[in-house]
């Protein structure tokens, strides 16, 4: 899961960088608001964290830019004003959730984890393909009741790959899904965290979870019954 | 009446006024009257008396009187209003006119003593049950001897009528004229309130907090003043309210980022165990934070007394050029460390007056701003000459400037341009408005001039002492 975060306070936005990293997200940070509009038309996230009082372009114009290039990303704008006016006028302007500086960070998470789940069509915060279990919320992963440990980029792989379970994903939707924009998209940095993957939740079981597409990239899909 | 409407004391007021004077009216129109019809009466009975008198006079004052040789002597007599007595001088009746009633109407005892002495006397008679008459009696002399006494009579029937006539008018007029012109009134107070009553239907809105209230007035009267004053009043309480509520939405916001910093950087450090260093980087960038907060509390607390007229000023003479060179020798260990240099350009000797500690503030501000903005290896220049009669101080740098648009807002509270927000040197945003403040109470100017990306120009305008 990827994550903007457009905020031209740089400290507020590193201690929100480094929560979200330390979830497993991919995290963006931009100071700017015309830049942040435009990156936010340019790569598919998973969620934009947006603060309405930026240089350049001010939140609102932000968020309405976005919505008018058909971006369908969730949006959650941070204010420092409280009046109802502000957060009415985000939400109207296609924001899907709004938080009131200065908030916990525990809720900013909640908040995160509950968009990129109902943007993802889920119900209920746990993910589960036949007896692969997730818990976004815990990080905590099962195979048949078995735990398994992952570092943090294999759980943000397996959490993407399981959101979009069924469907074949490229290496550059995983790229863009999982990794920051530091990574370099000419290694096989992806092809080796799937080896990974496959290691700790296919190995010793019966039937395999993760598929290979051939000339495509991979899917996490239920053993066909 | 404490409780009771002015529309309603008004007309009271109003109603008892003219009550009394429409009483006062009454009596006199009543005495003035009377006096003038019986004044009148006694005239014509003088008159009557006095032809009669020539009459007899001319009848050689013989028992033989004709009323006819009368009438045809005095023509006036042919209105039988009148009657005539004779009497001897021994008061008994000789001669009457025929008109008197059949009562014998006897000269009384005081008007005989009078007549003896030679005097007329004037009498009124009531007889039960009757009209009044009013009695002339007349001595007629011969000589120094009373020869005959005449009398001539009338009765009070038409004046006692009028008056009466007159007192009918008054008893029913004079109310209903006081009673008509309490209506009037009534209505009068009720259309010169109606204003008043608009007035404190308006303020009524207001006080219940709706500020936008105006009273709508198009008269230039007495009422149309008071409503335009109340108007203006209420305008600019408007006025400061809303920059009272904006300052504090503004407070709150600048002080909610540092909140917000310590809260989050707090939280994420207590998530799990972290190592001492990354617990000392929350520590010390907290107190970075706490610093901002009590620096942007402290500009506030300063303005919000200097909004109320609580920050004293000194007026004594300060010594401009002595004052600038101190704040250049500051200025260069401020810029110490981005090697921004700062130097002095002209320097006038220069005398102000004014408090020598907020001008220090003013300039040292200036110049911080000067130096915080300004490119590394950069310049600084501070020159201190006079125009117009006042002392010119000019700080110029060449930082990152400021757009036009921008430059009218710098000394507003809380303004920051978008290049100061992305500065990483983070003002308070209060700083320029201190200083607008402390040139303003040392009755000056301050304005700036600024090219983006080439630098910015500060100059604050001061009164020479010798003017001040």
């Amino acid at each position: 899961m990827r994550i903007l975060i457009v905020e031209d306070e740089p400290k507020v936005a590193s201690f929100i960088r480094r929560a979200l990293e330390e979830e497993s997200y991919a995290v963006d940070v931009c100071p700017d608001g015309v830049e942040g509009r435009d990156l936010a038309c340019e790569v598919n996230y998973d969620l934009i964290i947006l603060d309405l009082m930026l240089p350049n372009l001010p939140g609102l114009g932000v968020l309405k830019g976005i919505r008018a290039e058909k971006v369908k990303t969730p949006v959650l704008i941070l204010t420092a004003r409280s009046e109802v006016d502000q957060r009415v006028k985000g939400l109207d302007a296609g924001a899907d959730d709004y938080l009131t500086k200065p908030f916990a960070i525990e809720e900013l998470l909640a908040r995160s984890r509950a968009l990129m789940r109902r943007a993802s069509g889920e119900t209920s915060g746990i993910l589960q393909i036949d007896d692969l279990i997730l818990n976004p919320i815990t990080h905590e992963v099962t195979r048949a009741g078995q735990r398994i440990d992952l570092t943090s980029k294999e759980y943000a792989l397996l959490e993407y790959m399981m959101r979009s379970s069924g469907r074949v994903l490229t290496r550059p939707m995983i790229s863009e899904h999982v990794w920051d924009l530091d990574f370099d998209t000419f290694t096989n940095v992806i092809d080796v965290y799937i080896s990974y993957l496959r290691n700790k939740i296919d190995k010793g079981h019966e039937r395999n979870l993760i598929h290979t597409v051939r000339g495509s990239g991979y899917t996490l899909k239920a053993a066909d019954g | 009446m404490g409780n009771t409407s002015i529309r309603v004391r008004l007309t009271i007021w109003y109603g008892c006024g003219l009550a009394l004077i429409m009483i006062l009216f009454a009596s006199a129109l009543y005495l003035v009257m009377s006096r003038a019809l019986e004044d009148q009466i006694d005239r014509s009975l003088e008159d009557a008396a006095m032809a009669a008198a020539r009459s007899l006079e001319e009848h050689r004052f013989g028992p033989f009187l004709l009323l006819d040789d009368l009438a045809q002597a005095f023509p006036e007599l042919a209105l039988l209003d009148k009657f005539f007595q004779i009497f001897g001088p021994q008061g008994q009746i000789t001669l009457q006119s025929a008109n008197i009633s059949t009562r014998n109407i006897p000269l009384s005892e005081s008007a005989m003593q009078a007549a003896l002495k030679g005097e007329a006397t004037y009498e009124s008679v009531r007889f039960h049950g009757e009209v009044s008459i009013r009695l002339l009696s007349y001595p007629i002399k011969h000589g120094e001897t009373l020869v005959n006494i005449l009398r001539v009579g009338t009765s009070l029937r038409p004046v006692e009528e009028m008056l009466n006539r007159l007192v009918f008018v008054l008893l029913i007029g004079s109310p209903l004229a006081v009673i008509v012109s309490m209506l009037g009134g009534w209505f009068l107070a009720g259309r010169a309130l109606r204003p008043v009553h608009t007035i404190t239907l308006a303020a009524q809105r207001i006080a219940a907090g709706d500020l936008t209230q105006r009273i709508h007035t198009t008269s230039a009267d007495e009422i149309g003043r008071l409503a335009s004053t109340f108007n203006d009043m209420i305008a600019r309480l408007e006025a400061s309210i809303r920059q009272i509520r904006q300052f504090s939405a503004d407070a709150s916001h600048e002080l909610r980022t540092p909140l917000t910093i310590t809260k989050g950087e707090t939280e994420l450090a207590l998530r799990k165990e972290r190592t001492p260093e990354v617990y000392r980087e929350v520590l010390e960038s907290n107190l970075e934070e706490i610093d901002r907060m009590s620096r942007i509390v402290d500009e506030l607390l300063f303005l919000s007394r200097a909004d109320l007229g609580e920050i004293k000023i000194a007026k004594e003479p300060v010594q401009l050029d002595q004052l600038v060179q101190e704040i250049q020798h500051q200025a260069l260990v401020l810029g110490k460390d981005r090697e921004v240099e700062t130097v002095l350009g002209t320097l006038e000797p220069t005398e102000v007056a004014g408090d020598e500690w907020r001008l220090r503030e003013l300039f040292l501000n200036i110049v911080d701003n000067a130096i915080k903005y300004s490119q590394e290896k950069g310049t600084v220049e501070i020159s201190l000459e006079h125009a117009n009669g006042m002392a010119k101080i000019s700080v110029q740098d060449n930082g990152i400037g400021i757009s036009p648009d921008e430059q009218k807002l710098v000394f507003d509270r809380f303004f920051r341009s978008d290049t100061a927000r992305a500065h990483a040197q983070k003002g308070t945003g209060l700083g320029l408005a201190i200083c607008k403040w402390i040139a303003e109470t040392h009755q000056g100017q301050i304005q700036v001039e600024s090219t983006p990306g080439q630098g910015s120009r500060f100059t604050i305008f001061l009164p020479l002492h010798s003017q001040a």
